[in-house]
C-alpha cells in the first residue's frame, strides 16, 4: 500500500511569496498577512429560533453573539456577523470545530464547515486603507468603520466577509478578509496590484491575529 | 444607485441583483393555468413609484422589498422579505 | 534648448523659471518651464497655428485655456502612448513631452486637405444624410470606407496601452467641484464645520481665475488668501483636496465619478503607479463650483488663429507670462472682458483698440483708453483678415452704420459667460435663463448638489465667497456636522453689465462650433429646412457633438436658432445634458479589469497539480478547468482526448469536478423544500441516498439538474452544474426568503469547502480501495449504486463518497476538505500506478456523457422542456413545484416539439459538427422544413465515429430514419442517422458494476 500523506495546501500557496513586493526604498504601506488553517463554522438560527440561539451562543461563548454587522472577540474564538440571524465561528485547533459547536447548537442552528471554503487575509499599514478603497466600496473610514465593525460585502465581483480587528500595537487599523477559496489566489493578485504602489510586505502566519 | 439593506446599511448598486416586480404573489398549488399565466407573464410597465424585488448576494444573501420610482430612481423604503433569516413565517 | 521662447515675459507668472523642460510639436524642439501648458508653451515660442479643423482643414490656433477647447487638439505623446485630441490647454508640460497636430497632411502648414474649402458648399449641414443615401450597395463598399478615413481627428496608437489604469473609491460629506474663490470658501467652511470634505479641481493648480484675475480677499492679494487657504484646510483631518482630478458625472443615490490624471504630467508613470484613476465618490452633499465658460461672439473669420477667448488671452499673460499677440485687440460686449485690457497693459503689451457692443463704456474704461492710448469703437467686429499665420487685420462695423479698421495680430473675444451647468443638469435637468446675464443658470439639481458662484450665475468676487463659504456651511451641517464655520471670506462686489450679442452679419465662414465646423449659415440652413427644435438641430448640423460638448458653442447655436425663429432663448431651450463632462479615457472605467485581470478567475484544488502534468485549461465561466492532459508524442488534442476516454472506460480514470455548485441544506424542512424546486420528489430519499433531480423554471422550461444526496435526516447535500452555481443559490434563496417562508430550510454554499473528483471505470473500486480505510465497505451491497456517505480515508482524513456516474462507467465522486483536495490527487495518483489511473479533463467528461447520452449545457439551453429530454417522467404528479403548472402548457407538450435523440453520420468516416440544421431527407434546406439541429458532438472511441446528440422534431419517434444534415455555416451538407441517445451501455450494467 502507497504511503499517502495529507499535507494541507492554503489556496494561497502558490500564489504568496514571503517578502517584500512593489515599490522600493520606502517602508512598505500595506502589510499582506495570510492566517492559514482556521476552523470556520456557519451557524444559522433556525426558523424562530433567533432568540434561543442567541442564548446558547452566550453560553457557549460568554458574550453576546452580533446580531448586527459587528465581529466579536472571545479569548479563543471571533464571531463574525454574515447575515441576519446568523454569524461565523473562526477559531483554531478544534476547539470550535463542526463536531463541538454542532452539540452546543444542536436545537437552535443548523451549521456549515468553511473551514476549507475561504482564505483568511490580513490588511494593516498606513496605507491599507488606500490600497482597500481600490477593492471594496465601503467606507472605511476609523469614524464610519471602528474597530469591530464587520460587513459582508463584494470586491472585484467575489463575496468577502470583512472586519476590522484589535488595532495593531502600534495604533495601525487591521482589516480581515475572508474570501472564498478557488477565488483567492485572483483576489491575491489584485490586492497585489493595488497595493504595489505603496510597497508590500507579504507573510503568513498560523495564528489567528 | 445606493440601496440601504435593512441589515448591512446603505451600499452600492454592485452588490445586488434585480429581480423585478414585487406585487404579484406565487398561485397556491391549486390555482389554474390562467391564474400561474398572469403570475408568470403579465407585468404592468409601471413610470412611477414600484415595488421590487434585490437580492443582496454581494452582501448578506437578503431578499429585500424594494420601493423604487423607476423614473427618479428614488427609493422609498427597502423591507426585507417575509423569510429572511430566521423570521418565522406562517405556515 | 533650441529656442529662446520669444512670447515669454521677463517676469511674473505661476511658471517656475528656474527648471525649464524641452519638448517637441510636430517634431520640432522647442522650450518652456515648470507651470506651463503645452499651449502656453507653444504660445512662448510663438507658435500660432496648431491644428487644422475637422471638415474644411481650417488652420486653427489656441482659442481657450481650459478643458473647453475646441481647437488645440493634439496627438500627444508617441508610439503605444499616443493619444489622440489631447487638448494642449489643458496638457501639462514635461520633460521630453512630444506632441504632434492633426488632421492635416503632409504638414501642418502645408495641408492638401484644405482642399475641402473649395467644395465648401457642400459639406453644410445634413451632409451626410443627404449625399449618402443611395445606391444602397454603395454604403459598404464606398461611402463607409471613404467616411471613416476622412472622419475623426487624430490617430488611435494602434497598439495596446503600456500603462495602468485602477478604479478607487471615496466617502465624504461634501464633496465640492472647482477650487475657485467660491470652492475655497466652501471648503474652509465645511471643513471648519467638521465635515469630511473633498474637494477636486481639474487644474494641476488650485484658485480657478483668481490664478489668472488675482482681486482682494479679506485685504490681502488673492494668492495670498489662497496660500492661506490652502494651510488652514491641509491643518484640518479630513479634507481632502485632489488637483489633476475632473469630477465629471453625477449618478444616483449621491455617487460621482472623477477622474484623477495621476501621471499624465510625467513622461509615464513611476512603476507600480497608474496613468490614471477612476474616482467613485459618495457624498452626502455635493457643492458646484465649477465656474463659468466664457463665449464666443460669431462672426467671419473667428477662427483665425490669433483669436482667442479674452479670459483665456489675460489667463496666457499673467498665469503663464507669455503674450499670445503683441498687438492685441479686444472685441467684448460685456464688463468683463476689459480685464484683459489691464492685464496686458500691466504686462507692458500694446492695445490696438476696443471694440465693445455696449452702447455705454463708461468713462473710467475711455479714460483708461485715452490715458493708455488706444481707441474705444462701438460696433462689432464683422471679419477678420489674417491666416495660417494669425490675425492681420480687423474689420469693424461701426454702430450706426460706418465701417473701421485695427490692425492688431491677435483678438480677444468675450462674448459673457455661461455657468457651467453641466454637473447640476445631468439627471435631465433644464438649466432656466437669466436675463441680466444672459445665460442659463442651474434651476435646481440631483439631490443633494447645490451650484454656487459663477456656476450658479454669480460672477463678482464678493459673491461667489458668500455663495461658496454660505453653501460650505449648510452643506456640513445637512450632513450631520455642527462644528462653527467662523465667517465668511468677503471682497468688493464687481459690477457685471452685458448686452447680448451672438451673432454678428459679415461675408465669410462665421463658426459657432469649432471643433464640428458647424457656422452660422449651417445653422440657417438647419432652420429654413425645418430643424428647428434644438434636439434637431444638434443631429442635424453636429453642433455641440464634438468631445468638447459643445461648451463654448451651444450656447450660441441656440441663440442663433432663437432669433431666426422668432423664439427667445428660453423657449428655444437647451439639449439633454449628459455625463461625461471631459472625455473619459475607456482604459480609466476599465481599471485593474483588463487582459488576464479582466473578471476575477477561480481555481480548482488541483489547479496546480494539473497545470504542473501541463494541463491544457479552458475557460469555464471564470473557471479554469484542466481541458485535456497532453502527453509527449500526442499530435493533436484528439488524441489526447481518446486516450483518455479509453482509460477511463478500460481502468481507471480521476477528474475534478469541484467547479460544480454545492449546496447544504440544512433544516427540519429540507426535505419538502427540496420537493417545491426540484420536479421529482426528495423528501422521501434515505439517508445515505444520491438522487438526479431537475429545476424547472416557473415558466415550465429547464433551469438546471444535478445530483443531490441526504445525509442526515435535516440535511440534503445539493449540486448544480458549473455554469449555474452561482444563480441557482440566489434562485433557492429566493424560494426560501420569498416564495416559501413556512419551511425551516437553511442554506449555505458549500462550493468550495469541498474538493470533489470524479473516479471512473471498471478499476475505480479497486483503486479507491487504497485509499479509503480498510473499514469501509465499497462492495456494491455495501455502498450500492447511488449511495452517499462519508467514509475514512488513510491517514485520517474524513471524506464523503457518492457513488454517482456521469459517464456510464462504474464511477465515484469524493470530497475532501479543499485544502486536502492538491493531496488527493497526488495520492490518487500514487495509488492508481498499478492500474495506470489517468488523469481527464472537461473534453473526455463531454466525450463520455455524450456517449451515455446525458444531458448538459446544450440541451438545457433555456428552450427545453423536461419531456424534451426525455425525463418527463420525472415531473411527480403528487405534489407542487416550481414550473408544474407552466410546463403543462398546450405548446410545451405538443407532440412535435423537438426532443433530444442521438445522431451519428451515415458516412461513418464523417465529422458531425454543432449546430447542422436537421432536415428531412431529400428536401431543400430551408426555414419551413427545418427540424431541429444538432447540440453536442464527439469523437466516440467507443463507437470509432463521430456522433451527437440533437434537437429534433418528434425524434424519438424516428428512431433509424435517415435525415439530412445542413450545415451552410460551414458549407456542408451530409446523411445522418437519428438514434437512441445513449451511445453506450444502454442497459447501464457498468455504472451499477
Amino acid at each position: 500500500m502507497a504511503e499517502f500523506s495529507w499535507i494541507a495546501r492554503s489556496p494561497l500557496e502558490k500564489a504568496l511569496v514571503v517578502g517584500g513586493y512593489g515599490a522600493r526604498g520606502t517602508t512598505a504601506g500595506v502589510s499582506l498577512t495570510e492566517i492559514r488553517n482556521f476552523d470556520l463554522i456557519q451557524v444559522m438560527a433556525r426558523r424562530g429560533k433567533a432568540a434561543e440561539l442567541a442564548k446558547a451562543a452566550e453560553t457557549r461563548f460568554g458574550v453576546t453573539a452580533p446580531n448586527a454587522p459587528n465581529a466579536v472577540r472571545v479569548p479563543d474564538a471571533t464571531l463574525i456577523w454574515s447575515g441576519p440571524d446568523q454569524f461565523l465561528v473562526l477559531s483554531k485547533g478544534g476547539i470550535h470545530a463542526m463536531e463541538k459547536l454542532s452539540q452546543a447548537f444542536s436545537q437552535s442552528a443548523s451549521l456549515s464547515d468553511q473551514s476549507h471554503a475561504r482564505a483568511l487575509i490580513s490588511v494593516s499599514g498606513g496605507k491599507a486603507r488606500s490600497m482597500l478603497a481600490k477593492l471594496s466600496s465601503l467606507d472605511l473610514h476609523p469614524a464610519a468603520f471602528p474597530a469591530g465593525t464587520a460587513a459582508a460585502t463584494a470586491v472585484d465581483h467575489t463575496s468577502i466577509n470583512l472586519w476590522r480587528g484589535s488595532d495593531r500595537p502600534d495604533g495601525q487599523a487591521v482589516f480581515n478578509l475572508l474570501v472564498f477559496a478557488t477565488f483567492a489566489e485572483s483576489l491575491w493578485h489584485t490586492m497585489l496590484d493595488a497595493a504595489a504602489e505603496y510597497s508590500v510586505e507579504i507573510s503568513h502566519s498560523e495564528a489567528l491575529a | 444607485m445606493r440601496i440601504v439593506c435593512p441589515f448591512c446599511g446603505e451600499r452600492e448598486l454592485g452588490e445586488f441583483t434585480y429581480l423585478g416586480d414585487a406585487k404579484s404573489a406565487r398561485p397556491a398549488a391549486g390555482a389554474s393555468e390562467d391564474e400561474v399565466f398572469d403570475y408568470v407573464y403579465m407585468r404592468d410597465n409601471v413610470a412611477g413609484p414600484m415595488s421590487e424585488y434585490w437580492y443582496h448576494g454581494g452582501g448578506c444573501r437578503a431578499w429585500l422589498k424594494v420601493a423604487r420610482n423607476t423614473l427618479t430612481h428614488e427609493i422609498s423604503s427597502v423591507e426585507p422579505a417575509a423569510g429572511v433569516g430566521a423570521k418565522q413565517a406562517a405556515r | 534648448m533650441t529656442s529662446s521662447q520669444p512670447y515669454r515675459l521677463v517676469s511674473g507668472g505661476l511658471i517656475d523659471r528656474a527648471a525649464p523642460l524641452g519638448f517637441r510639436f510636430d517634431g520640432k524642439s522647442f522650450a518652456g518651464f515648470q507651470g506651463d501648458t503645452l499651449a502656453s508653451a507653444l504660445i512662448a515660442n510663438g507658435v500660432k497655428l496648431v491644428g487644422r479643423s475637422f471638415k474644411y482643414h481650417r488652420p486653427r490656433g489656441i482659442l481657450t485655456a481650459g478643458s473647453e477647447e475646441p481647437n488645440a487638439l493634439v496627438e500627444l505623446r508617441s508610439g503605444a502612448r499616443r493619444e489622440p485630441n489631447t487638448k494642449a490647454t489643458t496638457a501639462e508640460l514635461y520633460d521630453g513631452l512630444e506632441a504632434a497636430s492633426q488632421n492635416r497632411w503632409p504638414s501642418l502648414r502645408h495641408d492638401l486637405m484644405a482642399v475641402n474649402q473649395l467644395f465648401a458648399p457642400i459639406f453644410v449641414a445634413g451632409f451626410y444624410y443627404k449625399t449618402f443615401m443611395w445606391p444602397a450597395r454603395f454604403w459598404e463598399a464606398v461611402y463607409e470606407p471613404a467616411i471613416r478615413r476622412a472622419a475623426g481627428l487624430g490617430r488611435a496608437a494602434g497598439v495596446a496601452d503600456p500603462d495602468h489604469y485602477d478604479k478607487a473609491w471615496a466617502h465624504c460629506d461634501v464633496l465640492i467641484a472647482g477650487s475657485g474663490p467660491a470652492g475655497l470658501a466652501a471648503a474652509l467652511a465645511a471643513g471648519r464645520g467638521g465635515a469630511r470634505v473633498i474637494l477636486c479641481e481639474e487644474d494641476f493648480a488650485l484658485g480657478g481665475r483668481l490664478l489668472a484675475d488675482g482681486g482682494m480677499i479679506d485685504g490681502a492679494p488673492a494668492a495670498e488668501w489662497i496660500t492661506r487657504t490652502l494651510a488652514e484646510l491641509a491643518a484640518l483631518p479630513d479634507v481632502r483636496i485632489m488637483t489633476r482630478t475632473t469630477l465629471f458625472g453625477v449618478y444616483d443615490g449621491g455617487t460621482y465619478g472623477a477622474l484623477e490624471r495621476v501621471n499624465d504630467h510625467l513622461l509615464s508613470p513611476p512603476e507600480h503607479q497608474v496613468r490614471q484613476r477612476l474616482w467613485r465618490i459618495v457624498a452626502k452633499r455635493c457643492v458646484v463650483a465649477a465656474g463659468a465658460i466664457e463665449r464666443p461672439i460669431v462672426f467671419a473669420g473667428n477662427d483665425t488663429p490669433g483669436v482667442m477667448m479674452a479670459s483665456a488671452m489675460r489667463t496666457y499673460v499673467a498665469r503663464y507670462a507669455v503674450t499670445p499677440a503683441k498687438r492685441i485687440a479686444l472685441f467684448t460686449n460685456n464688463e468683463d472682458g476689459w480685464r484683459t485690457v489691464e492685464t496686458a497693459l500691466g504686462a507692458g503689451l500694446q492695445i490696438a483698440a476696443v471694440i465693445d457692443a455696449r452702447p455705454d463704456v463708461s468713462a473710467e474704461r475711455r479714460a483708461l483708453a485715452a490715458k493708455a492710448g488706444f481707441a474705444v469703437l462701438n460696433g462689432s467686429v464683422s471679419g477678420v483678415e489674417g491666416g495660417k499665420d494669425g490675425v492681420r487685420k480687423i474689420a469693424v462695423s461701426l454702430t450706426g452704420g460706418a465701417r473701421a479698421e485695427v490692425e492688431a495680430d491677435g483678438l480677444a473675444v468675450s462674448g459673457g459667460w455661461n455657468p457651467a451647468v453641466g454637473l447640476t443638469s445631468y439627471h435631465r435637468g433644464r438649466p432656466k435663463w437669466q436675463d441680466d446675464i444672459a445665460a442659463f443658470v442651474p434651476d435646481g439639481a440631483p439631490p443633494g448638489m447645490v451650484a454656487v458662484g459663477a456656476a450658479n450665475g454669480a460672477f463678482g468676487l464678493g459673491d461667489c465667497l458668500r455663495q461658496g463659504f454660505a453653501a460650505g456651511a449648510a452643506a456640513a451641517q445637512s450632513a450631520g456636522r455642527s462644528g462653527n464655520a467662523g465667517t465668511s471670506p468677503t471682497a468688493d462686489e464687481e459690477a457685471f453689465s452685458l448686452t447680448p450679442l451672438w451673432h454678428v452679419a459679415g461675408k465669410g465662414k462665421a463658426f459657432v462650433d469649432y471643433q464640428h465646423d458647424v457656422t452660422a449659415s449651417d445653422i440657417e440652413l438647419a432652420q429654413r429646412e425645418g430643424f428647428e427644435s434644438v434636439e434637431h438641430l444638434k443631429r442635424y448640423t453636429t453642433l455641440g457633438m464634438a468631445t468638447d460638448q459643445g461648451k463654448t458653442s451651444n450656447v450660441a447655436g441656440l441663440a442663433i436658432m432663437a432669433a431666426l425663429s422668432g423664439k427667445s432663448i428660453p423657449e428655444t431651450g437647451t439639449t439633454i445634458y449628459r455625463p461625461p463632462y471631459v472625455p473619459v479615457a475607456i482604459g480609466a472605467f476599465a481599471g485593474h479589469h483588463r487582459d488576464e485581470n479582466f473578471h476575477a478567475t477561480r481555481l480548482t484544488p488541483s489547479h496546480h497539480w494539473a497545470a504542473e502534468q501541463g494541463a491544457v485549461f479552458v475557460d469555464t465561466g471564470l473557471w479554469k478547468r484542466a481541458q485535456w492532459y497532453p502527453r509527449a508524442g500526442e499530435k493533436d488534442w484528439l488524441e489526447s482526448v481518446t486516450r483518455e476516454v479509453k482509460a477511463v472506460r478500460s481502468g481507471v480514470g480521476f477528474c475534478d469536478v469541484s467547479t460544480l455548485g454545492k449546496i447544504d441544506v440544512h433544516g427540519p424542512d429540507a426535505g419538502a423544500f427540496l420537493d417545491r424546486v426540484y420536479i421529482n420528489t426528495f423528501s422521501n430519499l434515505a439517508v445515505g441516498k444520491a438522487r438526479y433531480g431537475l429545476m424547472l423554471r416557473e415558466d415550465g422550461i429547464v433551469y438546471d439538474d444535478g445530483t443531490t444526496s441526504r445525509l442526515a435526516e435535516d440535511h440534503y447535500f445539493l449540486t448544480t452544474t458549473t455554469a449555474k452555481a452561482g444563480l441557482v443559490m440566489q434562485h433557492l434563496e429566493f424560494c426560501r426568503q420569498v416564495l416559501f417562508p413556512e419551511f425551516d430550510v437553511q442554506l449555505t454554499s458549500v462550493s468550495d469547502q469541498w474538493a470533489q473528483f470524479s473516479i471512473a471505470g471498471p478499476s475505480a473500486r479497486e483503486l479507491l480501495k487504497q485509499v479509503v480505510d480498510e473499514s469501509e465497505d465499497l462492495s456494491n451491497e455495501g455502498f450500492p449504486f447511488m449511495g452517499a456517505r462519508e467514509v475514512a480515508l488513510h491517514g485520517g482524513i474524513r471524506a464523503r463518497l457518492f457513488r454517482i456516474s456521469f459517464s456510464g462507467e462504474m464511477a465515484f465522486e469524493i470530497s475532501v476538505p479543499a485544502r486536502y483536495g492538491d493531496a488527493l490527487v497526488r495520492n490518487l495518483m500514487l495509488a492508481g500506478k498499478p492500474f495506470g489511473v489517468t488523469p481527464y479533463g472537461t473534453e473526455a467528461l463531454g466525450v463520455m456523457r455524450i456517449e451515455k447520452g446525458h444531458v448538459a449545457g446544450p440541451e438545457l439551453n433555456g428552450t427545453t422542456t423536461a419531456a424534451d429530454l426525455g425525463l418527463g417522467k420525472m415531473m411527480s404528479t403528487k405534489k407542487d413545484f416550481i414550473g408544474r403548472v407552466m410546463a403543462g402548457r398546450e405548446a410545451l407538450v405538443a407532440p412535435d416539439r423537438q426532443v433530444v435523440v442521438g445522431i451519428k453520420p451515415v458516412d461513418k468516416t464523417r465529422r458531425l459538427r454543432s449546430g447542422a440544421h436537421i432536415i428531412p431527407k431529400g428536401e431543400t434546406p430551408g426555414p419551413d422544413n427545418d427540424q431541429g439541429y444538432v447540440t453536442s458532438v464527439c469523437f466516440s472511441p467507443v463507437l470509432d465515429q463521430w456522433i451527437g446528440l440533437g434537437l429534433v422534431e418528434r425524434g424519438r419517434e424516428r428512431i433509424g430514419e435517415i435525415v439530412h444534415a445542413h450545415d451552410p455555416l460551414r458549407g456542408e451538407d451530409y446523411d445522418v442517422e437519428l438514434c437512441s441517445p445513449v451511445f453506450y451501455d444502454p442497459d447501464g450494467g457498468r455504472q451499477r458494476g
